[in-house]
C-alpha cells in the first residue's frame, strides 16, 4: 500500500550489525534487501534535501568572497572564480558598516534590557495582585498581541515627530519596547502562575516586600522564560526593517538591516558586498541556533505542551 | 461590660456608604478626606482631578479640533496653516487620557465604597494600619502600580493610540495628492472608503478581492506546507539509525537560523529572472533552454514565494515536532511494536494523532501570523509582479494585505485605503485572538 515499506511487521530489533551473508533463506536474504534499499533511499532524500538547503547558503557564501559586483557576475559553480576578501574590505572601508553594527547592537540591547525589566515587572502584578480591570487589561494585552506593529505607523511616526524622537535611537526603541511588552508580558505572565504561590507568602509573611519577593523569589524561578523571550527579544531588531526605515534618517543612525538593503536596492545590485555584510551577522546567529538546538527545542516542546 | 463598648466603637466608627458615595463621586477623593481619613490617598485623588480640570480647557479645544480637523487655508502660508494629522493624533491621545482619567474616578470612587464597608465591619480601614517603616509601607503599597505603569502607559500611547488613529483614518481623505497635511487638510468623510473599495470602484474592488483570495490561500499553503514539511523532516530524523543523523540535523536547522531577511533577500537575488543564479545554472545542465521569469510571472511567483517560504520555515516545525515527539510516552511505541505494528502504523496511529493534538495551537497561531507575513512577501517577491490594476492600487501579483497596507502607506500614500485594510485584516485576525485566548491556562481554570 505504501511503496517500498514492508507491510509485514518487522521483528523485534536485529541490532545495527547487518547480518554477513550467512543468512541462507531467501526470507532472511530478502530482508536485507529490502533494508539496504530502505538505507539507500533515506541517504538520498536527506541528502537532497541538504543540498536545497545548503544550495542558497553555499552561494551566498561564495559570493561574499567572489570578485566582482552583481548577482549577474556569479559562477554556477561557486568559488570558481577565484577568491577575495576585498567585500570584507569594503564594508568596513568605504561604508559605515561597524557604525550600523554598533547601533543595532545598542538599540538591541536596551530593547532586551527593557522589555525583561518592565515585562516581569507587570507580569509579577498580573500573576499577584488582584485589581480592578485586572480582566479587562489582559484581555487587551492578548488581543493588541495579533497585531502587527506596522498597521499604525503613520501614527507612530507623527507621535516620534512629536515628542522629538524622530532620527534618534531611543524613539526605535521606544517603538519595538512598546511593540513588544503586550507578548512578553502575557508570556511572564502565564509561566508565574504555574510559580506556587506558597513561595512568596512565606516570605511574605516573614515580612518581605513586594520588590523583594519579586526580586529574590520570583526572578530567579523565572530565568528559564526570561532567558527565552530576551534572545526573541535581542534578535527581532537587527533584522527588522521596517521601523528602522521610517524613525532612521541619517547616514550615522542606520542599522545593519537598512544598510545591507541599500546594496540590494532596486538601483544598485552589490549583491557581493551584502553577502559579506550578510554573513558577519548571519555566522554568530548559526552558531548560536546551532549550539542552543537542545534548549530550543524544548521550549518550542514546552510552548506546545502548556499554556 | 464588654458588649456596650463593643456596641459604642462601632457606632463611633460607622459611616454613611450613600454620603461615601455621594462625595467620592462629587469630588475625586473628597469622601477619603473628610469622612473616610485616608489623607494621603485622598489627596493624591484630588490632584488628579485638579490636574484634569485645570486642563480642561486644552482637552476640551483637541477634543474640538478632532471633530473639525481644521478648516483649510490656503491664503496662509504652509507652516502656519491649520496641521490636521497633528489635531487627528492629539486628539486620539487626549481622547486615551481622558480614559485613564475616567478610570482613576472609577478606581477612587471604587476604593472610598471598600474602604467605608471595611470601617463598617472592622472598625478601621486596612490603610491606617502601619507598619514599623512608613516609608517601605508606601513603597509597597505603590509596587503594584508602579510596577505596571510603564507598560501600561507604552503599550496606550505606542499600541493602543496608533490603532485607534489608524482605524479612524479610514473615515477621512487622508491621501496623496490633495489632502496632505501641512499643505491641505484632512476631512472626515464617513464611509466613502469602504464605499469605494467594496464595489463602488472597480479597479479597488477587483484588487481588494484578488488580495483578500491570495492572503487566505497563501495563509493557507504556507502553514500546511511549512507544517507538513518539518513533520516530514522531523519523524525521517527520529527514525533515521545513521551514525551522521545529526549532522543532517543541524544543517537542517540552517534556514531557521539565517536571519529570514537575508535568506530572503539571497533567493531573490539568485532567482532573478535575467541573471539569477536559479536560471543559468538550470541552463547550463540543459535542464531548460529560456529563463524561467520566477518572480515576474504573476502565477509562477505566487508558487515562489510558498515554496521559498518553506525553504524558510519547515525548520520551526521541525524542532516543533521532534520536542513534541521527544515527549510522547515511549511504553505506548513499546506496546505497539510488541503487538507487530509497523512502523508506519505506530506513526499514523499513535504519534500523528498526538503529535497533531499537541501542537494544534501553534498551527492555527502560525496561521494567523502568516496572514501577517510580511517580510516573506516584501522581501523575496516585494509584492510584485505588477498586475493589471497595479498603477492605480499599487496591489501587485503576490501582495497579500500588509504588503499592500505597506505599500499604501509608504510609497503611494493612500492612507485611507490601508486605514481600510487594516480594520479588515482586524477582523480576520480576530477570531484568532479569541482562540488564543481560549487556549491559556487562565482561562480554562476561570480565573479570567
Amino acid at each position: 500500500m505504501h511503496g517500498p515499506t514492508p507491510t509485514i511487521a518487522t521483528p523485534p530489533k536485529k541490532g545495527r550489525a547487518a547480518k554477513p551473508v550467512a543468512a541462507s533463506s531467501p526470507h532472511e536474504k530478502n530482508h536485507a534487501l529490502v533494508k539496504t534499499v530502505n538505507t539507500a533511499v533515506l541517504v538520498t532524500f536527506l541528502l537532497f534535501i541538504s543540498l536545497v538547503v545548503l544550495w542558497p547558503v553555499i552561494h551566498m557564501v561564495a559570493a561574499a568572497f567572489t570578485p566582482g559586483q552583481s548577482i549577474a557576475n556569479m559562477p554556477v559553480i561557486p568559488f570558481t572564480e577565484g577568491v577575495t576578501v576585498e567585500h570584507f574590505a569594503y564594508i568596513f572601508t568605504n561604508t559605515e558598516y561597524p557604525r550600523w553594527f554598533l547601533n543595532t547592537l545598542i538599540i538591541a540591547t536596551l530593547t532586551t534590557v527593557g522589555s525583561l525589566v518592565l515585562a516581569s515587572l507587570g507580569a509579577y502584578v498580573f500573576s499577584r495582585f488582584s485589581f480592578q480591570l485586572k480582566r479587562p487589561f489582559l484581555m487587551s494585552l492578548l488581543i493588541l498581541n495579533v497585531f502587527p506593529s506596522f498597521v499604525g505607523m503613520v501614527a507612530i511616526y507623527v507621535i516620534l515627530l512629536r515628542i522629538g524622537a524622530m532620527d534618534t535611537l531611543w524613539g526605535l526603541v521606544l517603538v519595538y519596547l512598546a511593540g513588544q511588552l503586550p507578548y512578553t508580558t502575557w508570556m511572564v505572565k502565564s509561566y508565574m502562575d504555574n510559580i506556587p504561590k506558597s513561595l512568596d507568602e512565606a516570605a511574605r509573611i516573614d515580612g518581605a516586600s513586594h520588590f523583594t519577593i519579586y526580586r529574590t523569589i520570583i526572578l530567579p524561578v523565572a530565568k528559564p522564560i526570561l532567558v527565552f523571550l530576551g534572545i526573541t527579544s535581542f534578535t527581532t531588531p537587527w533584522m527588522d526593517f521596517i521601523f528602522p526605515k521610517m524613525v532612521l534618517r541619517s547616514p550615522e543612525n542606520q542599522t545593519i538591516a537598512l544598510g545591507l538593503m541599500s546594496f540590494v536596492s532596486d538601483k544598485n545590485n552589490f549583491f557581493t558586498n551584502f553577502a559579506a555584510g550578510s554573513l558577519l551577522v548571519a555566522i554568530p546567529f548559526v552558531l548560536f541556533f546551532v549550539l542552543t538546538q537542545k534548549m530550543l527545542v524544548s521550549s518550542l516542546a514546552g510552548a506546545a505542551v502548556k499554556e | 461590660m464588654d458588649a456596650p463598648r463593643g456596641l459604642r466603637s462601632t457606632h463611633a466608627g460607622t459611616v454613611d456608604p450613600a454620603r461615601v458615595r455621594l462625595l467620592s463621586l462629587l469630588f475625586m477623593g473628597l469622601a477619603h478626606l473628610t469622612i473616610l481619613k485616608q489623607r494621603s490617598k485622598g489627596l493624591q485623588f484630588a490632584l488628579v482631578e485638579v490636574l484634569f480640570l485645570v486642563t480642561l480647557p486644552v482637552t476640551l479645544g483637541k477634543i474640538a479640533e478632532l471633530v473639525t480637523l481644521g478648516d483649510p487655508a490656503p491664503s496662509v502660508p504652509v507652516k502656519m496653516r491649520p496641521n490636521s494629522l497633528f489635531m487627528l493624533i492629539d486628539g486620539v491621545t487626549v481622547l486615551a487620557v481622558l480614559a485613564i482619567f475616567m478610570i482613576l474616578y472609577l478606581v477612587s470612587v471604587q476604593s472610598a465604597r471598600s474602604a467605608a464597608v471595611e470601617i463598617n465591619t472592622n472598625g478601621i480601614p486596612t490603610g491606617v494600619k502601619s507598619s514599623s517603616n512608613p516609608m517601605n509601607d508606601l513603597a509597597n503599597k505603590a509596587f503594584p502600580i508602579v510596577g505596571l505603569a510603564p507598560t501600561f502607559l507604552l503599550v496606550v500611547f505606542f499600541v493602543v493610540v496608533p490603532l485607534v488613529f489608524s482605524a479612524l483614518v479610514a473615515f477621512t481623505n487622508y491621501s496623496t495628492p490633495e489632502h496632505i497635511p501641512p499643505a491641505a487638510t484632512i476631512d472626515w468623510v464617513g464611509f466613502e472608503n469602504f464605499a469605494r473599495l467594496f464595489g463602488g470602484s472597480a479597479a479597488w474592488t477587483g484588487a481588494l478581492v484578488r488580495v483578500f483570495v491570495w492572503t487566505i490561500v497563501w495563509a493557507f499553503a504556507a502553514t500546511f506546507t511549512c507544517y507538513a514539511g518539518g513533520m516530514v523532516m522531523a519523524v525521517v530524523l527520529s527514525n533515521s539509525r545513521l551514525r551522521i543523523t545529526p549532522l543532517f540535523r543541524a544543517i537542517f536547522i540552517l534556514p531557521y537560523a539565517i536571519p529570514g531577511v537575508v535568506s530572503l533577500l539571497v533567493w531573490r537575488n539568485l532567482l532573478n529572472g535575467a541573471f539569477g543564479t536559479v536560471n543559468r545554472t538550470l541552463e547550463a545542465l540543459h535542464i531548460i533552454n529560456d529563463p524561467i521569469p520566477w518572480l515576474s510571472d504573476p502565477l509562477i511567483a505566487k508558487f515562489v514565494v510558498v515554496a521559498i517560504n518553506l525553504w524558510c520555515g519547515f525548520p520551526y516545525f521541525m524542532l516543533l515536532v521532534t520536542g513534541t515527539m521527544t515527549s510522547i510516552n515511549g511504553d505506548i511505541i513499546e506496546a505497539a511494536k510488541i503487538d507487530g505494528a509497523s512502523s508506519w502504523q505506530i506513526f499514523r496511529r499513535i504519534q500523528a494523532p498526538i503529535i497533531l493534538y499537541q501542537t494544534m495551537p501553534l498551527i492555527i497561531m502560525s496561521f494567523a501570523a502568516n496572514i501577517n507575513n510580511f517580510g516573506a512577501i516584501f522581501f523575496l517577491s516585494g509584492g510584485d509582479p505588477a498586475v493589471s490594476d497595479s498603477v492605480t492600487t499599487g496591489a501587485g501579483g503576490t501582495d497579500i494585505m500588509v504588503s499592500w497596507i505597506y505599500k499604501l502607506t509608504v510609497n503611494l500614500q493612500q492612507y485611507q485605503n490601508a486605514s481600510v485594510l487594516a480594520i479588515m485584516i482586524f477582523l480576520i485576525i480576530a477570531p484568532f485572538a479569541i482562540y488564543n485566548f481560549r487556549q491559556t491556562r487562565s482561562y480554562k481554570e476561570g480565573e479570567l
